[in-house]
C-alpha cells in the first residue's frame, strides 16, 4: 500500500510574478472604495418628502369638509346676511316653498295671523253699518 | 508584529488603514495557500482571498480576543471556500464527483500547477473527498495546524477532527494505491 510518508510535502500550486506585492494595494483599493448604496435610498430621499405631503395634505383636508353648513352659517356675520337677502331676488312663494313648517309652527302663524283681526263689538257693529249703507 | 499591536493599530482610526494593510500582508499567503488548495484555479483563489480580506476588514469591530486573530482569519477563508464550492454546485447543478472532475482536469490543464506526478496525483486524489474532509485534510497535513486549532477553525471537537482526518488518510492511501 502507497504511505503519505512517501510522498514529500511539496507545493505544486504557483502565483503570477509578484502576485503577493501586489495583493495588499488591491485589497486596499477595494476597501477604501466607497460601498455601493442601495438603490432604494435616493428614491426614499424623494418619496418620503412627497409622502409625508400627501399626508397632510389628505389630513387637512378632510379636517376642514367635516365643518356642518350649520358652522359655516354661525360664522357668517348678522349684517352681512342681512346684506345679502336685501340684494336677494328671493320672494315670499320661494322662502315659503323652502321652508318645512311643522304643525305648532302653523297654530303659531295662524294664531298671529287671526289675533290681528281682533276686532272689539263697537268696530264690528261701526263696519258692519258701513257695509250696509254702501252696498246694501 | 504581533496580533495585539496590529489590532491596536486597526482600531485607531488614524493608523487603520496602515494597520490594516499590516494585517493582509501577514496573512495573505497563509489565506491564500488555504483558498487555493481548495478551489485550484489562481483566478478564484485571488478572489475569494481578496473578499476573505474584506470580510476582515469590515468586521474586524465585532472581533472578539476570546480566540486568536489567525483562528478567526482562517475560519472566515474556510467559510467562504465552501460557500464558493457549494455555490458552483448548484450554478451548473451538479453533483459532488463532477465538481471534482472539473478541478481535477485543471490539475492537468493549468500553467500554474508543477510538480512530480505522486503530487499531482495526490491532489487529484483529495479531489475525491468531500470538501469538509478535504479542508481538515489540508490543515492537518500541508498546514501542519494543530487539533486544537483547528477545533477553533470549525468549531468542531477535537475527537471529530481526529476521526476524520484517519478516516481521509486511510481513504487517500487507498485511492493513491489503485
Amino acid at each position: 500500500m502507497k504511505k503519505l510518508e512517501d510522498i514529500s510535502k511539496k507545493n505544486i500550486f504557483e502565483v503570477p510574478d509578484g502576485y503577493f506585492e501586489k495583493l495588499p494595494g488591491i485589497i486596499q483599493a477595494r476597501v477604501a472604495k466607497p460601498q455601493p448604496t442601495p438603490w432604494f435610498v435616493p428614491t426614499l430621499k424623494f418619496a418620503l418628502p412627497i409622502f409625508a405631503i400627501l399626508v397632510v395634505g389628505i389630513f387637512w383636508y378632510s379636517s376642514q369638509s367635516q365643518n356642518t353648513i350649520e358652522e359655516q352659517l354661525a360664522a357668517i356675520q348678522t349684517e352681512q346676511l342681512v346684506a345679502y337677502l336685501d340684494d336677494a331676488t328671493l320672494n315670499f312663494d320661494d322662502l315659503t316653498e323652502s321652508v318645512t313648517w311643522s304643525e305648532d309652527d302653523l297654530n303659531e302663524l295662524e294664531e298671529k295671523v287671526f289675533s290681528s283681526f281682533e276686532v272689539s263689538e263697537t268696530d264690528l257693529d261701526l263696519l258692519l253699518e258701513e257695509f250696509s249703507t254702501e252696498n246694501f | 508584529m504581533e496580533d495585539q499591536e496590529l489590532l491596536f493599530k486597526i482600531r485607531n482610526p488614524e493608523t487603520l488603514s496602515y494597520g490594516f494593510n499590516l494585517l493582509v500582508r501577514a496573512y495573505q499567503q497563509r489565506v491564500y495557500w488555504h483558498v487555493r488548495k481548495m478551489v485550484i484555479d489562481h483566478d478564484d483563489a485571488d478572489d475569494l482571498t481578496q473578499e476573505v480580506f474584506i470580510k476582515v476588514h469590515k468586521h474586524i469591530g465585532s472581533f472578539r480576543e476570546d480566540s486568536q486573530l489567525f483562528t478567526w482569519i482562517y475560519r472566515i477563508a474556510t467559510n467562504e471556500c465552501l460557500t464558493f464550492l457549494n455555490k458552483k454546485r448548484r450554478r451548473f447543478f451538479l453533483p459532488l464527483e463532477d465538481v471534482g472532475k472539473e478541478l481535477s482536469a485543471k490539475l492537468d490543464t493549468s500553467s500554474d500547477i508543477s510538480g512530480e506526478d505522486i503530487q499531482i496525483k495526490l491532489q487529484k486524489v483529495l479531489l475525491k473527498l468531500p470538501d469538509k474532509q478535504r479542508l481538515v485534510f489540508n490543515m492537518k497535513y500541508f498546514d501542519e495546524l494543530s487539533y486544537e486549532d483547528m477545533s477553533a477553525i470549525t468549531k468542531t471537537s477535537v475527537g471529530a477532527l481526529k476521526a476524520s482526518y484517519h478516516h481521509a488518510v486511510k481513504k487517500v492511501e487507498d485511492y493513491l494505491t489503485q
